[in-house]
């Protein structure tokens, strides 16, 4: 068994594990943060996208070892009770997502993106993306959300939807 | 209560206000016969060009909507299936002793377990867990509970089955002769035949300019919903069974539950979870049984999830086809007559591959006038994963193969193949090659405003549109 602790969601957590457990399950059995999700544990998929030290990550590749230490922030750490991140809000308002199984992933990706690049084009949002798979809605809805969380994240008024 | 109402009475405000009261005032008495609203023929719906947006949306978005596998119950198992791993074989033996022995292991199960191993939707003809014969690769010969999902997985490689591997079917036409062993012996291979015809084909050949051929071959394909199948079960003290499920179809999945086990419907409780993506591949039970039988053995709720790998050989895919398309057709293009022979790969079960059968097969001329039809569909059983319900039910399929002939011939004939399409697709009041009478018919619309769209200048200009697809002809012409 390994102990590990690391900064989730801002709060300082502890886990003693096995040495094989993913930081996944680390984070869905030990922490109860559901929210990532397991698609495929080979990290094809993205559902399980959460935020290690800044940079998107596969948390079903990464051993719960590996992120002793670490900052992890997760779905969860999102929102607060009275503001939900704009990349939520505009992904409810363009209902960008159908079954939802991959929004939490696709979600995370997008803020590693956006903390990097404030105005990302089509083409930049596609390639952070590249990890997430999506089987109901496709990526147009996403894409379009993503831009218009970067404009009010900018604070920029939301362009008018045609 | 005569008081009660007095008091109401003595209320004008409430009786101004009736939706106050509880419960609500019942409906008015309906006098027969019914007056049924008819909607008018292409009436649009005050829905369509709306924004709308998911009640479920919010949740989704905070990652607090719980799928199955974000539910644990307190005291839960984990259990696993172990696959055979081999297409067609007869199970000599299957010793669990070594695995029943690992710390952590509760419990494990085998087809003698299984009251009544036997169930689908149509034919009963899939085991919950294989018994004497292996059918396909993805069958399980044993599950198992343990206190981790890691221990149930080690647990697997300690089962010891011993095999007689026997050559298996795999090729649907193979499987259609005569002389090719059944899969599901004595039973034949094929399992399922529809016939439909219409007009004179051998005639409308006979005066046809121009005969055309063509095969058409699609492959199998998985869902791959991007959450993996899992249904939790609890059997509780009372003798009844509760099991969660990301299933589709839950009276269905009790009636399947209560065949396999024994028991009556009214004591099975299906619970249906979120569903993360179905695509028709959540449309019967897989793991109930066991899960339940598991629970049972143990008194603790149990849990199975497939994995990723499990998801593409152990559950159902789309049936591949083999499509014979043959049409005889005017030096203009008008179309006389079409016969077709469709041959579906039904892998190891039935599954919804009657369904399948059927549709493809009406729908398998396209949606165009011809008066002389005759298309025949088999399906036939391989020892390869099982086929069942996707998108459609066969449509796409038959929809490539005959807009794919379609192109063929317009090629052949040098007509456009918009032109074509136009010159033959159903209108108002055409019939279909089952004799149905076709109301509300936008086909030729439909096809000339996306060839407007998408900037079709005709065959051979290849530079109709401002990405350099103008010679891709994407007709959505499926009826």
């Amino acid at each position: 068994m390994v102990t590990v602790t690391l900064k989730v969601n801002g709060k300082t957590r502890s886990a003693t594990v096995p040495p094989e457990t993913t930081l996944l399950r680390m984070l869905r059995d030990q922490f109860d943060l559901t929210g990532a999700k397991l698609g495929c544990d080979v990290g094809d998929c993205g559902a399980c996208t959460v935020i290690v030290d800044g940079q998107p990550v596969n948390s079903c590749l990464m051993l719960a070892g590996q992120s002793e230490g670490c900052e992890v922030l997760t779905i969860e750490g999102l929102a607060d009770i009275d503001h939900m991140h704009p990349l939520q809000k505009l992904f409810e308002h363009f209902g960008s997502l159908q079954c939802g199984f991959c929004g939490p992933g696709v979600i995370m990706s997008a803020k590693a993106l956006l903390d990097a690049n404030s105005n990302p084009c089509t083409q930049e949002i596609r390639d952070a993306l590249g990890g997430n798979l999506c089987r109901c809605t496709g990526y147009s809805k996403m894409i379009e959300a993503i831009k218009g969380a970067a404009c009010i994240m900018r604070g920029e008024e939301l362009p008018a939807v045609k | 209560m005569a008081d009660e109402r007095s008091k109401v009475a003595d209320r004008p405000d409430i009786l101004e206000k009736p939706d106050i009261l509880r419960p609500p005032k019942p409906a008015p008495l309906v006098t027969f016969p019914i007056d049924v609203i008819v909607p008018e023929g292409r009436q649009q719906t005050p829905a369509v060009g709306q924004r709308a947006s998911r009640a479920d949306g919010r949740l989704h978005g905070l990652g607090q909507t719980k799928y199955i596998d974000d539910m644990y119950l307190p005291n839960m198992l984990f259990a696993k299936i172990k696959r055979a791993g081999t297409g067609s074989a007869r199970i000599k033996s299957i010793d669990t002793k070594e695995a029943e022995a690992m710390p952590g292991v509760v419990a494990i199960i085998t087809a003698r377990d299984i009251p009544c191993n036997s169930f689908g939707p149509s034919l009963q003809d899939q085991p919950v867990l294989a018994d004497t014969r292996v059918f396909h690769a993805g069958d399980g010969v044993a599950a198992v509970a343990a206190e981790t999902e890691q221990i149930a997985t080690e647990a697997l490689e300690k089962i010891k089955v011993e095999y007689e591997v026997l050559s298996p079917v795999l090729d649907p036409l193979e499987s259609l002769k005569l002389e090719t062993p059944g899969v599901h012996a004595p039973s034949a291979n094929v399992y399922g035949h529809k016939i439909i015809k219409k007009g004179d084909v051998q005639k409308a050949f006979a005066e046809s300019d121009r005969i055309f051929e063509g095969t058409f071959r699609t492959q199998m394909v998985e869902h791959v919903p991007l959450e993996p199948y899992a249904c939790i079960a609890q059997w509780d003290a009372n003798g009844r069974l509760t099991i969660y499920s990301t299933l589709g179809r839950i009276t269905l999945g009790r009636a399947d539950v209560a065949r396999t086990l024994g028991i009556p419907m009214s004591r099975i409780r299906i619970v249906a979870t979120v569903v993360g993506g179905n695509f028709g591949g959540k449309n019967e039970i897989r793991a109930e049984p066991i899960v339940g039988l598991l629970s049972k053995k143990t008194g603790r709720p149990v849990k199975c999830t497939y994995t990723r790998p499990e998801e593409f050989y152990a559950s159902t895919t789309r049936h591949p086809l083999i499509m014979d398309y043959k049409t005889g057709v005017t030096n203009k293009g008008k179309i006389l007559g079409r016969k077709i022979r469709l041959v579906l790969d039904g892998g190891a079960y039935c599954s919804w591959s009657e369904t399948t059968l059927g549709k493809a097969c009406i729908l398998s001329a396209g949606p165009y006038n011809i008066d002389n039809v005759e298309a025949e569909a088999f399906v036939v059983y391989t020892n390869k994963t099982m086929t069942g319900a996707m998108r459609g039910f066969g449509a796409p399929q038959v929809c490539f193969a005959y807009e794919s002939h379609m192109d063929d011939m317009a090629h052949a004939l040098g007509i456009d193949p918009i032109d074509i399409r136009l010159m033959n697709a159903f209108e108002e009041g055409s019939i279909s090659p089952t004799g149905q009478k076709l109301h509300s018919v936008v086909a030729k619309e439909s096809i000339l405003r996306a060839a407007k769209r998408f900037g079709w200048n005709g065959l051979g200009n290849g530079n109709g549109s401002d990405n350099g697809h103008g010679n891709g002809n994407g007709t959505g012409v499926k009826a």
